[in-house]
C-alpha cells in the first residue's frame, strides 16, 4: 500500500498517485512550515521584549505550535485516504 | 551524556528488531505495523472486542499510568520532598497551572481537574510506550527453539479508534457540563454568535458543523501525529530493504533524528495539547460568555 518507491515503477497509475500524494503533502507542509516559523519568531520577539513573560507565553506557544503542525497531518490523512480509495 | 548513551543503547536494541521483523517477510511494508491480528478473539454479537496489539498496549498503558500516579503522587509523601516526590509535584503543578487553570473556570476545577490531568498522563504514557521497543508484536522470532515475539514499536494512539474514543469522551462531557451549568436552551443559544439576523441561516449550520469538527480535529491531531512519527521512522529504516543496503548510514541517521524529535518533543506536546484543549472545550461550555 505505502511502498511508494516500489509503486512508482509498477504502473503509471500508481506513479501518478505517488506523485500526487507527495505533492499534496509537500504543499501542505509549506503552509504549516510558514505558520510554525511565525509562531516561534513571534515568541522570540516577545521574550526579547519582556523576558519575564516567558513562562506564561510558553503554554500559548506550544498550543499554537501543535495546532499549526496538525494541519500537515490533516493533509497527510486526506492524501492517504485518496491514495488508498482511488 | 549518560542519557545520550541510554538513548543510543535503546536505539541499538530497537533498530535491529525492526530490521529482523522486516527481513522475515518477503517485501517490507511499513503499514504492516497497523494490521491488528486477533490474539484472544471476543465477539459480542456484531461488536468486536478481541484483544489485539492495540488493546494490549492500552492495558499496559493504563497499568503504567496508575503506577506512575500512585508512586509519584500518593506513596510516602513527606515535607522535604525527595527526587521522586519532586517529579510528582512538577507533573501535578504542570497539570494544574498549564492545563486546568488555562481552560477551566475556577468553580469547575475541583470536578474536572482529575479528568484532564489523567488524560494528560495517560496519553503521555501510551505515546511514550509507543517508542519503547516491547515484545508485543505479531512477528515471531526463534531464539533457542522458543518462539518469542520480536521487539517492536507501536503506539496505541496511532490507531484512530483509540483517539476517537478519547475525543468522544471529551465531547460528551463538554455537552453534559454545558447543559448542566446553563440549561438546555441557554446552552444551545450560546453556540450562536452575535451577528445580524440575515446571516443566521449561514452561521448556524457552520456552528453546528464546528462542534463536530472539534471532535474530528481533536482525534485526528493525536492519531496522525503518532502515525506519521512511526511511519517516518519505519520508512527511513525500510529504505534499506526497499532500495540498497548502501543507504544504511543515511536511513539510520534520519530515523534516529526523527526518533529523538518524536520522543523529546511530540510525545509530550500532544499529551499536553489534548488535555489543554479538553479543558478549554469543557471550560467554554460551562462559561460560554468567556
Amino acid at each position: 500500500m505505502l511502498s511508494l518507491l516500489a509503486a512508482a515503477d509498477t504502473s503509471t497509475v500508481d506513479a501518478g498517485k505517488a506523485i500526487a500524494l507527495a505533492l499534496g503533502i509537500g504543499l501542505g507542509s509549506l503552509g504549516a512550515g510558514i505558520g510554525i516559523g511565525n509562531i516561534f519568531g513571534s515568541m522570540i520577539q516577545a521574550v526579547a521584549r519582556q523576558p519575564e513573560l516567558r513562562g506564561e507565553l510558553q503554554g500559548i506557544q506550544w498550543l499554537g505550535f501543535a495546532l499549526t503542525e496538525a494541519v500537515v497531518f490533516y493533509g497527510l490523512i486526506g492524501g492517504l485516504l485518496a491514495y488508498v480509495l482511488v | 551524556m549518560r542519557r545520550a548513551l541510554a538513548l543510543a543503547g535503546l536505539l541499538a536494541v530497537v533498530l535491529p528488531a525492526v530490521a529482523a521483523a522486516a527481513e522475515e517477510s518477503e517485501e517490507f511494508d511499513p503499514s504492516a505495523e497497523w494490521t491488528l491480528h486477533e490474539w484472544i478473539p471476543i465477539h459480542l454479537g456484531p461488536i468486536d472486542m478481541s484483544i489485539n496489539k492495540a488493546v494490549a498496549y492500552l492495558l499496559l498503558g493504563t497499568a503504567v499510568s496508575i503506577v506512575i500516579g500512585i508512586v509519584l503522587m500518593r506513596w510516602r509523601l513527606g515535607h522535604t520532598p525527595g527526587r521522586r516526590q519532586t517529579v510528582g509535584e512538577a507533573i501535578y503543578e504542570m497539570a494544574q497551572t498549564q492545563v486546568a487553570e488555562q481552560g477551566l473556570p475556577t468553580k469547575a476545577i475541583p470536578l474536572w481537574f482529575p479528568y484532564v490531568a489523567s488524560l494528560m498522563i495517560f496519553i503521555w504514557v501510551v505515546n511514550m510506550l509507543g517508542f519503547i521497543p516491547l515484545p508485543l508484536s505479531d512477528e515471531k522470532v526463534d531464539i533457542g527453539g522458543v518462539e518469542l515475539p520480536t521487539l517492536a514499536v507501536f503506539a496505541a494512539t496511532s490507531t484512530l479508534s483509540v483517539t476517537l474514543a478519547l475525543a468522544l469522551m471529551t465531547c460528551v462531557f463538554t455537552h453534559i457540563e454545558g447543559i448542566r451549568a446553563n440549561g438546555v436552551m441557554r446552552y444551545l443559544q450560546s453556540w450562536i454568535p452575535d451577528v445580524p439576523k440575515a446571516m443566521l441561516p449561514m452561521i448556524i449550520p457552520l456552528e453546528i458543523l464546528g462542534q463536530f469538527m472539534r471532535l474530528i480535529s481533536l482525534s485526528v491531531r493525536l492519531y496522525a501525529n503518532m502515525l506519521a512519527g512511526h511511519m517516518l521512522i519505519l520508512t527511513f529504516i525500510g529504505l534499506i530493504f526497499l532500495t540498497n543496503w548502501l543507504v544504511f548510514p543515511l536511513s539510520v541517521t534520519a530515523a534516529t533524528v526523527f526518533y529523538l524529535f518524536e520522543v523529546l518533543i511530540v510525545v509530550s506536546i500532544q499529551a499536553y495539547i489534548f488535555a489543554a484543549l479538553s479543558a478549554i472545550y469543557i471550560g467554554s461550555a460551562i462559561e460560554p460568555e468567556h
